[in-house]
C-alpha cells in the first residue's frame, strides 16, 4: 500500500507554461525565428502524443463515463435505466453505503492523526543529533511502505488471529480476558485493520518529516537555545511550524488513503464483520462486480473522487494561509 | 534533562518503535520456516516449506504473469515518460498551457473513479482476462507521474548541453537518446525502481481484470491464503516469495526509493 502515488496537492499553475516562456527567451536571444520554436513545438506534441492517448484511453475517458454510468440503474447485462440522481442519494441515505463514511472517519484516526503524530515523533528522534544507527531505524519505519498489501494484510491477519501473537502474548501476562478474534469482532475489527494502516504509514510520514526539517534554517534552533529552549519546547516552537507543508502533504496522502482503503481490508475483513469494516471502496467493489449494481458503484467512485479533490483543496489552501 | 539521559531515551523509544515494526514480520518468518502448521516458531527450520508453497499455490506460473505485465510496463511506461518529459520539458508542447494542468490532474485521479466503467469498455473489448488490458492501464495510470517526474530531470539539466548538440546539427530524437539521457539516469533508474514496486505490487487492478491462468502473483496469493487457513507456515512462505522481488530491491536501493517516494509525494 505505498500512498505517494495519487492525491497529493498540486498547483498546477507554479511549473506549467515555465518551459515555453523560457524557450522563447533563450531562442529570441539567439536570434531564431519563432517558426524554429512552433516546429520544435510541434515535435513536442509528437513525442508527447503516445502517452498521451494512452492517458485519455484508460483515464480520461472512463472518468466522463463514470460520471455517464452514475446516472443509470444497470445490473451489468440487461438493459440500463436512467435513474438520475437517485444513485448518489443512495450514498447518503442508504444505511449500510452511509455508515461506511463513518468508518472512514474511524480509519483516518488510524491512518492520519497517529501516523502523523509518531511520524514527527520518530523524525524528532532521529534527527536530533547526528548518531549512529539511525539510519538503520528509518529503513525499518520505512520497510512497511515497500511491501506489497496482500502481504501486509497477511502479516496482521496472522497477528490478530484467535492463536496469533497478540493473544498469546495477552495471555502471557496474564490479560487472558482481553484475548479475542480481533478480526471478528463487530467492536474491534474496524480499530484493529485502521492500526494495520498505522504501521503501514508512520515511517512514510517519518521520511517526509525528516525531509522537511532539513530545511528549517539551523538559525531558529539556535536562537530558540538562546531563549532557554528545551526539546520538546524547540520542536512545538521551531519544528512544527517548519513543517507546515510537509504536515499538509501527509494530511492530504494519509486521509484520502483512508477514504481509498481496499486492499487490506478486503483480505482481512471483507468489509466484515457485519458491515463494521466497510469502506466506500470495498462497497463500490461489491456493487461493481460481486452483486453488480453498475452504477451505484460508478456513482461511489465519482464521489470518492470529488471527496479526494475536496480533501486535497481544502487541506492545500488551509496550509497556506497565513 | 541531561544530553546524555536525552540521548539513551532517543534510542530506548526508537527501539520499541523498531521493535514494534519488525514484531509482525518477524513472527511471520518465523512461521515461513516453521515446520508447525499453526506457525509457532520452532528451532527445526524447514526451509522446504517455500518449494512446498511454491508448488501447491502454482507461484511458476502467477509469478511468471506478475513478472510479464512488470517487465513490459517498466519498460513502456519509461520510454512514454522520457518522451513525454522531454516534450513538455525541453521542446515545449503545442497546447501545453492546457495539456500540462491534464496530465496533472492524472496525479489526482484514483483508480476507483474509473475501473468501473473501465472493467465493462474492455469487456467488450475482449481485453478483460488478458494481460495486454492490464498493462494498457497500468501504463496509461503511470503516464501523468512519469511525465512529471522526467520533466523535472530533463528541467534540471542545464541548457548549454542542448544548445550546443543543436548547433551540432543534432536531431530531437539523438538529442535526446545520446546527449539527454545519458545524464539523467538516476532520475530514470529511480523511476524505473518505483514503477517496477507499484505495478508489482498491485491488487486491486489484478484482482478485477485477470482470472484463473492469468492470476499474478498479489492475487495468487490472496487465493492461496483463503485455501490454506490451517497452515500458517506455508501461507507465510507463499507471502514471502511475493513479497521477494521488491523486498530485494529495496534492500539494495534504499535510498532510492525513499527519496523518489518523497519527491512523488511532493510533486511541486
Amino acid at each position: 500500500m505505498s500512498i505517494a502515488r495519487t492525491g497529493a496537492a498540486v498547483t498546477p499553475e507554479t511549473g506549467d507554461g515555465g518551459s515555453a516562456t523560457e524557450a522563447i527567451v533563450v531562442r529570441r536571444r539567439r536570434g531564431r525565428t519563432s517558426h524554429a520554436r512552433r516546429r520544435a513545438r510541434t515535435i513536442g506534441l509528437l513525442f508527447a502524443a503516445p502517452g498521451l492517448l494512452i492517458y485519455a484511453g484508460v483515464v480520461l475517458w472512463p472518468l466522463v463515463q463514470s460520471l455517464q454510468y452514475s446516472f443509470y440503474k444497470w445490473d451489468g447485462i440487461s438493459a440500463s435505466t436512467w435513474v438520475g440522481f437517485q444513485n448518489y442519494l443512495n450514498f447518503f441515505t442508504d444505511p449500510v453505503l452511509r455508515s461506511t463514511l463513518g468508518n472512514v472517519l474511524v480509519l483516518i484516526v488510524f491512518f492520519a492523526i497517529l501516523p502523523i503524530a509518531l511520524g514527527l515523533l520518530s523524525a524528532a528522534l532521529i534527527t536530533s543529533g547526528k548518531r549512529p544507527g539511525m539510519a538503520v531505524y528509518r529503513w525499518i519505519f520505512f520497510l512497511p511502505q515497500v511491501l506489497t498489501s496482500v502481504v501486509i494484510a497477511l502479516l496482521f491477519k496472522r497477528m490478530y488471529a484467535p492463536e496469533g501473537p497478540i493473544n498469546e502474548a495477552l495471555r502471557a501476562i496474564g490479560l487472558d480476558a482481553f484475548a479475542k478474534n480481533w478480526l471478528g469482532d463487530f467492536t474491534w475489527a474496524l480499530p484493529a485493520v485502521g492500526l494495520i494502516g498505522t504501521w503501514v504509514t508512520f515511517g512514510f510520514c517519518m521520511v517526509l518529516f525528516i525531509a522537511g526539517a532539513s530545511s528549517i534554517p539551523p538559525e531558529l534552533y539556535e536562537a530558540a537555545r538562546m531563549d532557554g529552549a528545551g526539546p520538546v519546547r524547540e520542536f512545538f516552537s521551531v519544528t512544527l511550524p517548519g513543517l507546515r507543508g510537509q504536515i499538509a502533504v501527509a494530511l492530504t496522502l494519509t486521509i484520502t488513503a483512508a477514504l481509498r482503503a481496499f486492499d487490506l481490508i478486503w483480505i482481512t475483513t471483507r468489509g466484515g464483520p457485519g458491515t463494521s469494516t466497510l469502506t466506500p471502496a470495498v462497497a463500490l467493489y461489491k456493487a461493481a462486480f460481486v452483486n453488480p449494481d453498475v452504477g451505484q458503484a460508478a456513482a461511489i467512485g465519482v464521489v470518492m473522487a470529488i471527496l479526494c479533490l475536496i480533501i486535497a483543496v481544502v487541506i492545500t489552501r488551509v496550509s497556506e494561509r497565513e | 534533562m541531561s544530553a546524555r539521559s536525552e540521548k539513551i531515551w532517543n534510542y530506548v523509544i526508537l527501539t520499541v518503535m523498531a521493535l514494534i515494526v519488525l514484531w509482525p514480520v518477524g513472527t511471520f518468518i518465523a512461521a515461513a520456516v516453521s515446520p508447525d502448521r499453526a506457525g509457532r516458531p520452532s528451532a527445526d527450520l524447514q526451509w522446504g516449506n517455500f518449494a512446498t508453497a511454491w508448488t501447491n499455490a502454482d507461484f511458476a506460473r502467477s509469478m511468471t504473469v506478475s513478472l510479464t505485465i512488470t517487465v513490459v510496463v517498466v519498460i513502456v511506461g519509461t520510454v512514454l515518460a522520457l518522451l513525454g518529459g522531454y516534450a513538455f520539458g525541453v521542446l515545449g508542447v503545442v497546447g501545453d498551457r492546457v495539456l500540462f494542468p491534464v496530465i496533472l490532474l492524472g496525479m489526482m485521479i484514483s483508480l476507483e473513479a474509473i475501473i468501473v466503467p473501465l472493467y465493462y469498455q474492455f469487456r467488450s473489448l475482449g481485453l478483460t482476462d488478458s494481460l495486454l488490458g492490464v498493462i494498457l492501464i497500468h501504463v496509461g495510470m503511470g503516464v501523468p507521474f512519469g511525465v512529471f517526474w522526467m520533466r523535472a530531470a530533463f528541467r534540471a539539466l542545464p541548457r548549454a548541453i542542448f544548445e550546443s548538440a543543436e548547433m551540432d546539427g543534432a536531431g530531437p530524437l539523438r538529442m535526446l537518446w545520446s546527449i539527454a539521457v545519458p545524464n539523467l539516469m538516476p532520475a530514470v533508474y529511480t523511476f524505473i525502481l518505483l514503477s517496477f514496486m507499484w505495478t508489482w505490487n498491485d491488487y486491486f487492478l489484478s484482482l478485477v481484470f485477470l482470472h484463473g491462468d492469468n492470476q499474478t502473483a498479489t492475487v495468487a496469493l490472496g487465493v492461496f491464503q483463503g485455501r490454506y487457513v490451517t497452515q500458517i507456515n506455508l501461507m507465510a512462505a507463499g507471502g514471502l516469495i511475493v513479497a521477494a522481488p521488491v523486498l530485494i530491491l529495496y534492500v539494495i536501493f534504499q535510498r532510492r526509493f525513499i527519496s523518489g517516494m518523497l519527491a512523488g509525494a511532493i510533486k511541486e
